[in-house]
C-alpha cells in the first residue's frame, strides 16, 4: 500500500473503470439470468414464466439439442486443429536455428485478419463454380471423386466452417506454447539426453510436464472460444443448410433477433455461460486428476 | 471480441530469443530435415490463402471464372480496386472503424491503468473481490450482453452510434488489460514510491509522474492486443449498429456483397486486400511487441 494514499484516492481511480465495466459487462450478464425467467418480444408487456423457457429448452427444443451437439462437433474440430497444430509447430520450431521469428510472423498472420475477410475467403476456397482452391486440389492428387460443395452438403458443413476458426487461432496458441517450451530448463534435457532418452521420451516426461500449467491455460482458453465461436458460421452459412451447421450462438442470435423473442434467447445466453464454465471446471478437473495419479 | 485471456497458471519467463537451438552431433539428421519439411508445408498452408486473396484480387474477371485457381493471373489488373472504390463505402468505412478502435482503445488505457493502479500500487481491503469480478469478463462470453445491451440502448436512444460500440468493446476488454498493467506495475519497485512519498507526493502525482511514463511500453502492446480485436469486431457492430454511415469494415465488407446484387468476387476480393492492409500493416512493423503482448497476456493471466 502506498503511503500516502487516501480512501477517497482509492476510489477516484477504481470507480471509474469499475463503472464502465458495470455497465458494459456486469449489468448485463444480471439482466440476461433476470429476462431468462420472461417470456417477451420488446415491444408488448414482459410476462413473468418462471422456468419455463428452461423447461422448454431443455425438453421440447429438438434446435436446441442439434446446435448443442453442433457446437461440441465445432469445438472438437476447433481444438485439434488449434492445439494439435500449436504443439506440433511450437515443438519443431525450438529445434530450429534460423527463420523462427519470420515463422512466428507468419503463422500469426491470420489471427489479425477479420472473420468476415476470412468467412468470404473460405466461401471460395470450397467453393464448385468456379473452382476452389480445395476441389482443384482434390482433383490434381487423383481424389476427384471427393470433390463436392462443401458448404451445401449436410455431411460436410460442419466440419467446413469449423476448420476456418481452426486455422485462424493455430498461430495465437502456438506462440504461447512456444514460449512455455523456451523455458524449459536446458539442463533438465541435457541430463535426459545423456541418459539416453530418445526425443518423443524427451517430449513425453520432460517438455510436456513441464509446460502443463500453460497447456492447461491454452486449452481453457481454446475451449471457451471454441465455445462462443460465432462471426464465421453465422456469415459462411447463417447455421444451414437446415440446422447442420447451426451453433448456440447462432441459435441464440436468430432468436433474439431475428424471431424477437428476448426471454428465450437469454436462456439460452445464460446456457452458453454455464456451459464455459462447465467445460472450464471439468478441463481443470480432469487433468487435477490426472497430476493426483 | 475481446482479447483472448485465462484465469490460471502460473507465470512463464520467457528466456532471451537468442538460446541457441538444441545441439545436435550430426548437422543433416533426418528429424531435422524432417521437421523442416513440416513447418513449411504447414505454414503454406497458413499463408497460401492470404496470397491466393491477393493474388485473386488482381485477377480480371474472366480469367477468376474460368481459369485454374491455382495458377498465377494471365494479366494484372487494378480495375477490382477501382471497382471496389466506387461500389461500397470503403473509405468511409475505413474512417469509422478508426474512430472506434481509438475511442476503445483511449478508455481501456486510461480505465485499464487506473483500475491496475488500485488494485496493484493503493491496494485496499476488497481487493482481491474487486479483482474476481474483473474476470469474470475475460470467462464470461460477448454473447451474454447482446440482448440486454440492445434492449438498454434502444430505451435511451445510443442504438445507431459510436458508443454503442465502444462501450462493450472496451467493457469486455477492459479486464484482460488490467492484468497487463497489474503485471507490469509489480515490477516498480516500492522504493521508487516510497522515496516520492517522502518527498511529498501523493497517489495522484505519483501516478502522473511515475507509473504514467514508466508504462509506455506496456500501453503500446495493450492497444496492440486490443487493437486487433476491435478492428475486427463483427458482433457487436452488426448487432448495435444500422445505418450505412457508421458501419466499420467487418460490415462494410458483408454489405458489399447485397449492394450489388450478385457476388462481385474479385472486387470483393480487392475491397478485403484494401481493409486488412492497415492492421496488417501495423502488425508487420510492430509484431514483436504485439506477439510479447499475446505470449504473456496468456501466461500471466
Amino acid at each position: 500500500m502506498l503511503p500516502n494514499r487516501s480512501r477517497l484516492s482509492v476510489l477516484v481511480f477504481l470507480l471509474p473503470p469499475l463503472l464502465l465495466y458495470g455497465v458494459a459487462v456486469l449489468f448485463p450478464i444480471m439482466q440476461s439470468l433476470f429476462l431468462s425467467f420472461f417470456s417477451w418480444n420488446g415491444i408488448s408487456d414482459m410476462e413473468f414464466v418462471g422456468l419455463a423457457n428452461y423447461v422448454r429448452m431443455l425438453t421440447a427444443d429438438d434446435i436446441f439439442w442439434r446446435s448443442f451437439f453442433n457446437a461440441l462437433g465445432y469445438l472438437a474440430i476447433c481444438l485439434v486443429l488449434q492445439l494439435g497444430g500449436a504443439l506440433l509447430v511450437a515443438s519443431l520450431l525450438t529445434s530450429m536455428s534460423r527463420g523462427r521469428e519470420l515463422i512466428k510472423t507468419l503463422y500469426l498472420l491470420p489471427a489479425v485478419i477479420s472473420t468476415v475477410a476470412i468467412a468470404f475467403l473460405f466461401v471460395r476456397i470450397y467453393s464448385v463454380e468456379p473452382v476452389g482452391l480445395l476441389n482443384q486440389l482434390l482433383h490434381w492428387i487423383g481424389l476427384g471423386a471427393l470433390e463436392r460443395p462443401w458448404l451445401s452438403d449436410i455431411n460436410t458443413v460442419l466440419t467446413a466452417v469449423s476448420a476456418p476458426e481452426g486455422w485462424r487461432f493455430t498461430g495465437l496458441y502456438m506462440l504461447i506454447i512456444y514460449a512455455a517450451l523456451l523455458s524449459v530448463p536446458k539442463e533438465l534435457e541435457e541430463a535426459a539426453r545423456l541418459d539416453g532418452a530418445s526425443r518423443w521420451q524427451l517430449f513425453t516426461k520432460i517438455r510436456f510436464p513441464h509446460i502443463m500449467p500453460v497447456w492447461i491455460t491454452t486449452t481453457i482458453m481454446a475451449t471457451t472460444y471454441g465455445l462462443r465461436g460465432f462471426d464465421i458460421p453465422y456469415l459462411m452459412t447463417n447455421g444451414g443448410p437446415g440446422q447442420s451447421s447451426e451453433l448456440l450462438t447462432t441459435y441464440m442470435y436468430k432468436t433474439a433477433f431475428i424471431s424477437t423473442d428476448f426471454g428465450y434467447a437469454s436462456t439460452i445466453a445464460v446456457f452458453i455461460v454455464v456451459e464455459c464454465l462447465v467445460a472450464v471446471g471439468l478441463i481443470l478437473f480432469m487433468l487435477k486428476r490426472k497430476a493426483d495419479a | 471480441m475481446t482479447a483472448p485471456a485465462a484465469p490460471v497458471t502460473r507465470p512463464v519467463t520467457a528466456p532471451p530469443e537468442s538460446r541457441p537451438p538444441l545441439r545436435r552431433r550430426r548437422p543433416p539428421s533426418l528429424h531435422g530435415t524432417l521437421s523442416r519439411v513440416i513447418i513449411a508445408l504447414i505454414v503454406i498452408v497458413q499463408v497460401y490463402p492470404l496470397a491466393w486473396l491477393f493474388i485473386t484480387s488482381l485477377r480480371t474477371e474472366h480469367d477468376f471464372a474460368t481459369g485454374d485457381p491455382f495458377a498465377l493471373p494471365k494479366a494484372v489488373t487494378f480495375e477490382n480496386y477501382a471497382r471496389a472504390f466506387e461500389t461500397g463505402n470503403l473509405g468511409m468505412n475505413i474512417l469509422n472503424s478508426f474512430i472506434v478502435t481509438m475511442g476503445a482503445n483511449v478508455l481501456i488505457v486510461l480505465l485499464g491503468m487506473m483500475a491496475a493502479y488500485a488494485l496493484q500500487v493503493l491496494g485496499f481491503r476488497f481487493s482481491k473481490f474487486v479483482r474476481s469480478l474483473f474476470l469474470i469478463g475475460i470467462i464470461v462470453p460477448v454473447q451474454i450482453a447482446l440482448v440486454p445491451l440492445f434492449i438498454d440502448y434502444a430505451s435511451i436512444n445510443l442504438l445507431d452510434t459510436y458508443p454503442s460500440m465502444i462501450i462493450p468493446l472496451a467493457g469486455f476488454a477492459l479486464p484482460m488489460s488490467i492484468y497487463l498493467f497489474c503485471s507490469f506495475f509489480e515490477y516498480i519497485p516500492r522504493e521508487t514510491y516510497e522515496a516520492a512519498s517522502l518527498d511529498g507526493a501523493g497517489p495522484y502525482r505519483i501516478f502522473g509522474l511515475i507509473t504514467l511514463p514508466l508504462s509506455v511500453n506496456t500501453v503500446v502492446t495493450v492497444v496492440l492486443v486490443n487493437s486487433i480485436f476491435i478492428w475486427n469486431d463483427f458482433i457487436f457492430a452488426n448487432t448495435f449498429v444500422l445505418s450505412e454511415e457508421l458501419k466499420t469494415i467487418p460490415l462494410g465488407l458483408q454489405n458489399y456483397i447485397g449492394a450489388m446484387g450478385k457476388t462481385d468476387w474479385t472486387a470483393t476480393f480487392a475491397a478485403v486486400c484494401v481493409t486488412i492492409t492497415p492492421l496488417l500493416l501495423v502488425f508487420l512493423v510492430l509484431n514483436k511487441a504485439m506477439i510479447q503482448g499475446l505470449e504473456s497476456g496468456a501466461s500471466k493471466g
